[in-house]
């Protein structure tokens, strides 16, 4: 727990220092306040003062601005992660964008779940027959896929062939045709996100199923299997209690891993598929250069990980009576 | 005694060591033999763009718009794209920065990753204690929000012009987040052998630090590093075309296959289907080719999994 807290200071001390390398090396980010305009120097100063950029340190470049650091660590630890560039508080943005993306999570992870564990497990069954190597094949091609092209593709090729025969065959308002919607619709948050969920799914799921495969397979040869056979246990029985049970240590620690992936995933569906999620938002602080908007929900999204990461380790210890939480 | 028999033992059943099984069982595979063939052919036509066109890619003429592709012996056999740009032209050219840009950060992360594993799993420690949390903190960050932060906030910085200096940022941000996995590997197999008897054995002998870590341990280390690399090859480029795409990769003028799919794909249903076809199958064929190398790569350096 200790050791978590230690990361995320480490975390944000490295965000801190590459953003203020930047601002030194760019110039002052406090004119992307005034977009075309050219304030006066009252105004700047106004502004610099707003955001925190006030201190002479940021036309130092090499000088590690500590100061504003800890500033922005005590504010944050009061929950005030500050307004964007219109003055909205961070909090309310976050607010709005939250709800999208754990609905694209959840779909990500039961497909997962689903694929994963479903075809990991056939395959480590059917082991060296026709249907292990067509999986295999299956989870290489779908490695040389990278998320965005499977989204370009099915945004560009797909969407609108289908949406036009979905709307001409069940009328415009129909499930099928908001399913196949190019872009997501505020009103029906959870079925235009089904299609980019499972995308983005079945991109994660090639590395997951090649590790569900081979956590099996050690199990298959392992000593307590042969017993619990030679005992004369069902096979479904073996498979499920000895076998499918034993080898999920492995399968949660990607499911920690994974995730982090599926945020980088994120921020892309969210792009291509204008999905109003943390992706998106944070996409559209970068391009508009507001660095506090960006600094607070990388860290934010660091402290999800991190904590993801502890429920990990705890969930070693519920499946694996071997391994001790010290 | 029990190491040495074992050594022999292996000697005898793969006459050459490892590295010739290895190659032994790659060569079996076609599927191998033809992902070679793709991925040097790609590795060619980046070295070489030349040897495939003649047109210069930048050279657009807006009267010859939107030809669509002809076949080879007329002036633009793969067709021009809606500025009037040979697409053929800007295929060949458009595979250099981005196996530039592969090769750059996966060698450079090879050798900051096995660089910090050996240090760490050595001398443990302090070192160790350092290095992990190193590791740690750059695992949480997100690779492509960490993309996304730093080449935003750095792109006004101009890096000038040639080969090297466009790709030399997004080579820095990949190179960054991407050296972890070579640690952990790296480590993990020092630590497994740096207590065998022929280390220690080589201690005694008098063999300094370095030589220990790099003739002694590292060789064992190797294998597991070795399988990685083609399929991080693989990722490097698609995490090119996704930078490109979002516009924060390789910048135009300067061509490559992402910034020719996000160009091309409004396009495809308007009649033009091409513009993003030809890119598209060429990400995907070089990208396919790797992940299948490294994949029996993967297979035949850990026979447990066959």
């Amino acid at each position: 727990m200790l050791l978590g807290l230690f990361t995320v200071l480490l975390v944000l001390l490295l965000l801190h220092l590459l953003t203020t390398l930047a601002i030194q090396l760019n110039g002052n980010p406090a004119l992307a306040f005034f977009g075309d305009h050219v304030p006066t120097a009252a105004q700047l100063h106004a502004v610099e003062v707003r955001y925190g950029l006030d201190d002479s340190c940021y036309q130092q470049p090499g000088n590690p601005c500590l100061g504003p650091f800890w500033h922005r660590l005590a504010e944050y630890a009061h929950g005030d992660f500050g307004t964007d560039l219109e003055g909205r508080p961070l909090t309310d943005l976050l607010a709005q964008a939250l709800p999208n993306t754990l609905r694209l999570f959840v779909i990500v992870t039961i497909t997962w779940l689903i694929i994963g564990m479903l075809l990991g497990s056939v395959a480590a069954r059917f082991r060296g027959r026709p249907i292990d190597h067509s999986i295999r094949l299956t989870s290489v091609l779908i490695d040389a896929f990278p998320v965005f092209v499977m989204l370009v593709v099915y945004r560009f090729i797909f969407t609108v062939p289908l949406t036009t025969w979905a709307r001409r065959t069940f009328g415009s308002d129909s499930i099928p045709a908001l399913l196949f919607k190019p872009s997501y619709s505020e009103e029906h948050p959870w079925l235009t996100l089904i299609i980019p969920g499972l995308l983005l799914g079945l991109t994660g799921c090639a590395p997951f199923l090649r590790l569900v495969r081979a956590a099996q397979l050690e199990n298959y040869n392992a000593e307590h299997v042969r017993t619990a056979r030679s005992k004369g246990l069902s096979n479904a029985h073996v498979t499920a209690y000895h076998i499918v049970r034993n080898s999920s240590v492995p399968v949660v620690t990607a499911v920690g891993f994974v995730f982090a992936d599926a945020l980088s995933g994120a921020v892309i569906t969210e792009g291509v598929m204008n999905i109003r999620g943390m992706g998106n938002l944070l996409w559209q602080s970068v391009q508009k250069s507001d660095v506090s908007v960006v600094v607070g929900i990388v860290t934010i999204l660091s402290v999800v990980t991190i904590g993801v990461m502890l429920l990990v380790d705890l969930a070693y210890a519920a499946l694996d009576p071997r391994i001790r939480l010290d | 005694m029990t190491s040495a028999a074992v050594d022999l033992e292996i000697v005898t059943d793969q006459p050459g060591g490892t590295w010739a099984s290895v190659g032994r069982h790659m060569l079996r595979r076609p599927d191998v033999i033809l992902a070679t063939l793709v991925s040097l052919f790609f590795i060619v036509v980046a070295v070489f763009p030349g040897l495939f066109t003649r047109t210069d890619p930048q050279h657009c003429d807006i009267s010859v718009a939107k030809i669509k592709p002809q076949g080879f012996g007329h002036p633009h056999p793969f067709g021009t794209d809606p500025s009037g740009c040979d697409v053929l032209a800007q295929l060949a050219h458009g595979a250099r920065p981005s196996l530039l840009l592969a090769f750059t950060v996966v060698g450079a992360s090879l050798i900051i990753g096995i660089a910090l594993g050996l240090l760490s799993g050595f001398y443990l420690g302090w070192v160790d204690a350092v290095v992990s949390r190193l590791l740690e903190v750059f695992l949480v960050i997100p690779l492509l929000l960490a993309a996304l932060l730093l080449l935003s906030l750095f792109r006004n910085i101009d890096a000038g012009d040639g080969d090297f200096a466009t790709i030399v940022q997004p080579a820095i941000v990949l190179t960054g987040f991407g050296w972890m996995g070579y640690t952990r590997y790296v480590r993990a197999a020092v630590l497994e052998s740096k207590n065998l008897d022929y280390v220690r054995a080589a201690r005694a002998l008098g063999a300094s630090d370095l030589r220990l870590m790099f003739s002694h341990i590292l060789p064992n280390a190797i294998a597991s590093v070795t399988a990685l690399v083609p399929t991080a090859i693989a990722g490097v480029i698609s995490a090119e075309a996704v930078l490109a795409f979002l516009g924060i990769g390789v910048r135009p003028p300067a061509i490559s296959w992402g910034i020719m799919i996000s160009t091309g794909a409004p396009w495809f249903t308007g009649g033009y289907p091409y513009l993003l076809l030809f890119p598209l199958g060429c990400l995907l064929a070089t990208v396919l080719s790797f992940v299948v190398i490294g994949d029996n790569l993967r297979d035949a350096l850990d026979p447990k999994l066959k």
